[in-house]
């Protein structure tokens, strides 16, 4: 390597060449397919498909907080320990870059769930998304989850 | 100016095809790039994820079941082997392991949850995953020394960067095309984040936001024509060199007034693969018996890593005129640069360094303005401003004399700059 005739031959370049094709036919039909995705072929935002600026990023703010009974909303204990730099209750404002309000309403539902099972204290665990910028036209403002943790 | 023979052959134009051989200081220097990119910020904010995931109890199913969680054991010991690896790629040794490790450690956070995601990390990492092709055998240290200049390796790795290249942006600007947010509207123009940079900079970006939210039609027409016009720059030699300074403008002006990001400097190393290399273009003019030439030709020899210098004795030469000049550089279409000409221009060509001190002081300044240490952030904004403003007409006149003063001897040798004395 690194000599002044350092070619390719042999079962080293047919081993190349066959890497080659791979390489550029996934990177280029795995975008293609994605933003233009069949049947229909009509065209949408797709994550890996170097769609770089081209979609206008979500805004969204989020509360976590629990309740029981009438009560207000108290603070979810150790709530870092369910995500890392999470807080509750106060509200953390977010932004869904690269995925889709789908995702993000999937992600909090799943973690209210996840720590009404861990807990199992007889509170209600909430999550409250307010969206402020980005959501389709027919989605509400404003979405909210429930868990209820057995006693 | 007659040139004298080359010691290494010239490199074939286009002939070479895939498997030929290239100078493998190209790739090396792009690969060092690279590296620096990757220990500067993508490993850190990699193992950030890394440890923000392991110390949740809580995770999003992963983009594929047969994915494995990541234990906090496992995640120490990839967060270390991250630092290893980028380490690898900087020093030039095990490069194609480093490389595939980075990118498939890489991917896999990615994969683990969707909130990883960004497209700057997706190239850089498909970027590092090219790098793990690469055969070119050059370690830091050999890439510093002047031999490098004959080593070869095979062309396809530099080949398929430069075709990825013109691929993400022929996908930018395809995307752009459809969207609803550019086409004919350019929506999504006024509405792209700018981060402040400090000091002069913030009027400029003011500038920027007042013209696009004039014309953001006109805008994102012309921003769509630009990209598919480097996506076919990337891929046509004939287009490289208008495609080097059109992409460089483009994606400083990303860097300066849209949103800084690892996506412009990852760029900005790609672009080392569309300059010659190993050509011995430059001539480097110097006297044999001077110990200054002598002390000039090591400096510069450990910074061209393109091996675009080449030392051509002064004797040898049709200029010489008995007394040392100083630094002399004649430029591959044999225009002679003396001085502060020749001391500025060398930048431009010594592209694996400059990129280095660059990357360094975004990276570097940015890490101590996060931490409140000052305006670091606008360190590599000044560096270039600084940079730039050695073109600005007459101040070659202002800092050429005490330059020339500082270097001593070499002061009282004519210079291009000095004025032509008046006849009689």
């Amino acid at each position: 390597m690194g000599s002044l005739t350092t070619g390719t031959s042999g079962w080293r370049r047919r081993g190349a060449a066959a890497f080659i094709v791979v390489w550029l036919s996934v990177q280029v039909l795995v975008p293609l397919l994605q933003k233009f995705e069949p049947p229909d072929f009509h065209y949408r935002w797709a994550r890996y498909s170097w769609g770089m600026f081209s979609s206008i990023g979500t805004r969204y703010e989020v509360r976590l907080l629990r309740t029981r009974g009438s009560g207000g909303a108290e603070p979810i204990p150790e709530v870092g320990r369910y995500v890392r730099g999470y807080r509750s209750p106060e509200p953390m404002r977010m932004r869904a870059a690269y995925w889709s309000e789908a995702e993000v309403l999937d992600r909090f539902s799943r973690l209210v769930s996840f720590i009404a099972r861990d807990r199992h204290d007889g509170y209600t665990y909430v999550a409250s998304i307010q969206w402020i910028r980005g959501p389709r036209a027919d989605a509400p403002l404003h979405t909210e989850f429930r868990a209820q943790a057995a006693p | 100016m007659p040139r004298p023979p080359r010691s290494v052959p010239p490199e074939d134009s286009f002939g070479n095809g895939w498997f030929g051989a290239v100078p493998s200081c190209r790739f090396a220097t792009f690969r060092v790039a690279l590296a620096v990119t990757t220990l500067v910020f993508h490993v850190p904010k990699f193992n950030a994820f890394i440890r923000d995931y392991t110390a949740s109890a809580f995770h999003v199913p992963p983009a594929f079941g047969w994915l494995p969680i990541l234990t906090p054991t496992a995640g120490a010991a990839l967060a270390v082997l991250q630092y290893v690896a980028a380490g690898g790629l900087l020093l030039g040794v095990g490069v194609p392991t480093c490389g595939w490790f980075l990118a498939a450690t890489g991917f896999y956070i990615l994969l683990l949850d969707p909130e990883h995601y960004s497209h700057n990390a997706h190239f850089h990492l498909t970027l590092l995953a090219l790098v793990g092709c690469s055969r070119d055998g050059l370690s830091l240290a050999r890439l510093i020394r002047a031999a490098a200049a004959a080593a070869r390796c095979p062309a396809w790795p530099e080949r398929l960067v430069r075709l990825q290249i013109g691929i993400v942006f022929f996908y930018a600007a395809l995307d752009k095309v459809f969207s609803p947010f550019w086409g004919t509207s350019g929506t999504r123009l006024p509405a792209l984040l700018v981060v402040e940079h400090g000091l002069g900079l913030s009027m400029l970006q003011r500038l920027n936001q007042v013209v696009t939210r004039a014309a953001p039609a006109a805008l994102s027409i012309a921003t769509i024509a630009l990209e598919f016009f480097l996506a076919a720059a990337a891929v046509f030699r004939p287009l490289w060199r208008v495609g080097l300074v059109v992409g460089f403008t483009f994606i400083a002006y990303l860097e300066f007034l849209v949103a800084p990001g690892l996506f412009t400097w990852d760029m900005f190393a790609s672009g080392i693969l569309f300059l010659p290399a190993a050509d011995g273009g430059w001539q480097v003019l110097l006297d044999p018996h001077c110990p200054s030439c002598r002390r000039r030709r090591t400096l510069l020899s450990g910074l061209d890593w393109l091996r675009r210098f080449r030392y051509v004795p002064r004797e040898a030469t049709a200029i010489s005129t008995g007394a040392c000049p100083g630094l002399q550089l004649v430029s591959p279409r044999g225009q002679t640069l003396w001085g502060f000409d020749a001391l500025r221009v060398q930048p431009a060509i010594l592209a694996g360094p400059a990129f280095v001190v660059m990357a360094v002081a975004r990276f570097g300044g940015g890490f101590l303005a996060a931490r409140g240490a000052g305006p670091w952030g606008a360190l590599p904004y000044v560096l270039l401003a600084a940079y730039l403003a050695l073109w600005v007409p007459g101040v070659a006149r202002h800092l050429g004399r005490p330059l020339h003063a500082a270097l001593g001897t070499h002061a009282r040798a004519p210079r291009n700059l000095d004025p032509p004395s008046p006849p009689g």
